[in-house]
């Protein structure tokens, strides 16, 4: 039971291609060291900024830019975090989006009547409820993951949808679709440095209005919630990283059967991982709820939970990595929001990007690949010298696009939980 | 293991069953007879939507107190086919209810469709008029000449040169209303500078009419490079833009299809709804009803509402609009120019 038949579908297809030397070397380089992150995210910035400066494209990285990133951010990361609670216990969790319903329902029909804190209590336990549908199911009943995920995904649509008609409809501010508007949470300026970084952000400088913009979206008009949600990633890797809690629990995701014999009860831990998935999903629709609109609306999470099970991935099963993913995507689609010339300088940025691309794959002698990247850059470059504004249809595929190009290109070395999504029996294991 | 499969598969035909039941609502009780009365297909949001949905619905309860009929209305799914509007008209003709309307231009194709098979039933459909038939209404409205209006307003309450379009989903109903407002901007301040956004393509039209946070992220965006007056088609998400621009300073926002002034969801940002382009979907789906019900001569082919019979118009509702004499007193003579044939207005950007 403890082989790995499953994990090789995660694994690039272009491994066996490459010769055998980095192969190898790819599977001890897991994770890069905190340098070299920091070391590329300051890469990041500097192209960034240059970008900035050449296309004129100020919003790219003003504090307004950041500060709607974090906030479309959220409930996706949110989202990533509750996956990661389950899968890490090896539980695979498509019921995301079903448990990011209920929070949003949940959590504005407390909400509207007994204040926006009591809202957020009762969407989280609305969002572990389909936690706990799902781990009864799974866990108990040993139902295939995947099929028992989609049906909380339709039982969370259908019983909102007939719910809201039965609490919301003939309510003042009601209607049988949208909650009555629900009181604001509070929300926090840092003062005077919020200010002052605007101000320098408003100079255009070089790298430093850039860093100034990024850090000043961060401090200004900062939700109660926003808080707790980024508190919850350093939070969930101190528990499960750091404690004989974590360890057990994660030990259930990758061999269960190991750890049954060494006197772990199997089914609790998958409990608790699944359950406390569903929380975090339900907390991240208590934030599309209560944060950024103040009422519930059907359709409101419109596919986020399936984009935080993406951020996961392209984190590789980790807190910060998905943090990341999460991100990536929040700023990706708040460019295509807020402004378009943004996506216009998205143009320059993804060739200059495609060109050091070529440059890295020309060094490791994969030619073909490095072909593609060039006639791509060129293309891109070549539409931004001569377009003055791209097409919305574009616009609104923008950020689907540089997701898709982004895990193309670095989930080549993912290693999900050993036992993710294979049904665990008690005993059975010989 | 045979358990485990029979428990899988009650609990997917629990959850779709379930969804079959909350999908399939209706609005009325119907009766047995063959002639029960209207049928109405809601678009998505459906009743409840605060916009043209709630409005159609209000002329058919309207048509159904009036003339002592029966009705029922039903509600789509978010992200439905092409084949289940066409299955849902299909259901209300074939009950025997007549008319039956379709409202949204998501229904041209499909009452088309099922009107050919039903040749003795009327229907009509509200916002298009690309597919006619000889028992088919095409209730349209000159949505460009409102937002025509609502962008003089935009124009000459603009402190800083810039005002904002913000459209749910970028197709030909909803360019005409930019096409509109950006007329209007245009012949009241010419050089204004008009900003616009369109949050999603078809077929994505839950996400743009139905997404709070795309609408309060678009105003942000538009907010943050300058535009202080901002006008939204954008159906719910439109909410999420007015509630964004409530929180800015001396920022105005122009509300859409109903007099969002008075509508009681928005109630706490009210005061930012500087006027709405009105659109009185619920005359004419009234007055569609009662050409066949009552008037016995079915209304077929292309119905336009306009300006001239208040089809279409802009709110006065908020004071401290009233207030502002001159800007007002400019749109209501633009607005006699238009319907007087003087000035035209576009229906194309």
């Amino acid at each position: 039971m403890t082989s790995t038949p499953t994990t090789t579908t995660t694994t690039s297809p272009k491994a066996p291609k490459a010769p055998a030397a980095p192969t190898a070397r790819k599977t001890i380089r897991r994770q890069m060291s905190l340098p070299v992150v920091l070391l590329l995210v300051a890469a990041g910035l500097v192209l960034f900024s240059a970008v900035r400066v050449v296309t004129g494209a100020h919003d790219l990285t003003s504090d307004g830019q950041a500060a709607a990133a974090l906030q479309l951010a959220v409930p996706v990361g949110l989202a990533g975090l509750g996956g990661l609670w389950a899968e890490r216990a090896g539980v695979v969790n498509i019921g995301l989006e079903g448990m990011m319903i209920l929070g949003t329902w949940c959590g504005a029909w407390a909400g509207y009547q007994w204040g926006p804190w009591v809202g957020v209590l009762v969407g989280v336990l609305g969002g572990a409820l389909g936690g706990l549908t799902h781990a009864v199911v799974t866990v108990t009943f040993g139902v295939n993951h995947i099929i028992s995920g989609v049906a909380i995904n339709i039982l969370a649509g259908g019983a909102t949808q007939y719910l809201s008609r039965l609490a919301f409809d003939g309510v003042q501010g009601g209607t049988p679709v949208q909650s009555p508007n629900i009181d604001p949470l509070p929300r926090w300026t840092v003062p005077h440095l919020a200010d002052w970084l605007t101000d320098i952000n408003r100079e255009h400088w070089f790298l430093v209005s850039d860093l100034a913009g990024l850090c000043g979206g961060l401090v200004r008009d900062i939700s109660a919630l926003t808080v707790i949600a980024v508190t919850l990633v350093p939070l969930s890797f101190l528990v499960l990283w750091r404690t004989p809690f974590g360890l057990r629990l994660r030990s259930c995701g990758e061999a269960p059967v190991a750890a049954e014999s060494l006197g772990v009860n199997v089914y609790l831990y998958k409990y608790i991982g699944v359950i406390t998935s569903g929380a975090l999903a339900g907390l991240g629709g208590v934030f599309l709820a209560e944060v950024t609109a103040d009422f519930y609306r059907e359709g409101q999470t419109s596919g986020r939970g399936y984009i935080g099970l993406a951020a996961m991935i392209f984190g590789n099963w980790r807190p910060g990595g998905l943090a990341m993913g999460a991100g990536l995507f929040g700023f990706t689609d708040s460019l295509r929001l807020r402004n378009n010339d943004n996506v216009r300088a998205l143009l320059l940025l993804l060739a200059v990007l495609l060109v050091l691309l070529a440059l890295w794959q020309l060094y490791r002698r994969s030619y073909l690949a490095a072909s593609f990247s060039v006639v791509f850059g060129a293309g891109s470059a070549v539409w931004y010298v001569l377009s003055d504004e791209v097409p919305a249809e574009f616009i609104q595929a923008a950020p689907y696009l540089t997701t898709l190009l982004v895990l193309a290109f670095s989930s080549q070395r993912l290693r999900m939980p050993k036992a993710d999504g294979i049904p665990y029996r008690r005993g059975e294991g010989t | 293991m045979r358990q485990v499969t029979k428990l899988a598969a009650v609990t997917i035909a629990g959850a779709l069953a379930l969804t079959a039941t909350a999908c399939g609502g209706s609005s009325s009780d119907d009766s047995g007879s063959k002639d029960k009365g209207i049928g109405l297909a809601f678009d998505v949001g459906g009743r409840g939507d605060n916009s043209f949905n709630d409005a159609s619905y209000a002329g058919m309860e309207k048509a159904m107190k009036e003339f002592d009929i029966k009705g029922k209305a039903l509600t789509p799914r978010d992200g439905e086919s092409e084949d289940d509007k066409v299955q849902r008209l299909t259901q209300l003709a074939k009950e025997g209810y007549n008319p039956v309307i379709g409202v949204g231009a998501v229904y041209s194709k499909s009452v088309k469709k099922v009107a050919d098979q039903f040749p003795k039933t009327s229907f009509a459909v509200v916002d298009a008029s690309d597919n006619t038939g000889d028992n088919i209404a095409n209730l349209v409205f000159t949505e460009e000449q409102s937002s025509f209006l609502v962008g003089m307003a935009a124009a000459l309450e603009t402190k800083t040169g810039k005002v904002g379009f913000i459209g749910g989903v970028k197709m030909p109903l909803i360019e005409k209303f930019e096409a509109g407002y950006r007329q209007g901007v245009e012949y009241a301040k010419p050089g204004t500078k008009v900003l616009v956004k369109y949050l999603a393509s078809p077929p994505n039209y839950s996400k743009g009419f139905g997404d709070p946070a795309e609408g309060a992220n678009a105003a942000k965006g538009q907010l943050d490079s300058g535009a202080d007056v901002i006008y939204s088609a954008a159906g719910a998400s439109g909410d999420g833009a007015i509630k964004t621009i409530s929180q800015a300073k001396n920022k105005w926002a122009i509300g859409v299809d109903q007099d969002q002034y008075n509508q009681k969801s928005l109630a706490a940002y009210k005061n930012v709804i500087l006027t709405s382009a009105t659109k009185n979907c619920s005359g004419a789906v009234y007055d569609f009803i009662k050409s066949v019900v009552e008037d016995k001569k079915p209304m077929t082919g292309v119905h336009e509402f306009s300006l001239k019979d208040d089809g279409v118009g802009f709110s006065v509702s908020n004071p401290d609009f009233a207030a502002k004499k001159e800007t007002v007193t400019k749109i209501e003579a633009a607005k006699e120019k238009i319907i007087s044939g003087e000035l035209k207005v576009n229906d194309k950007p």
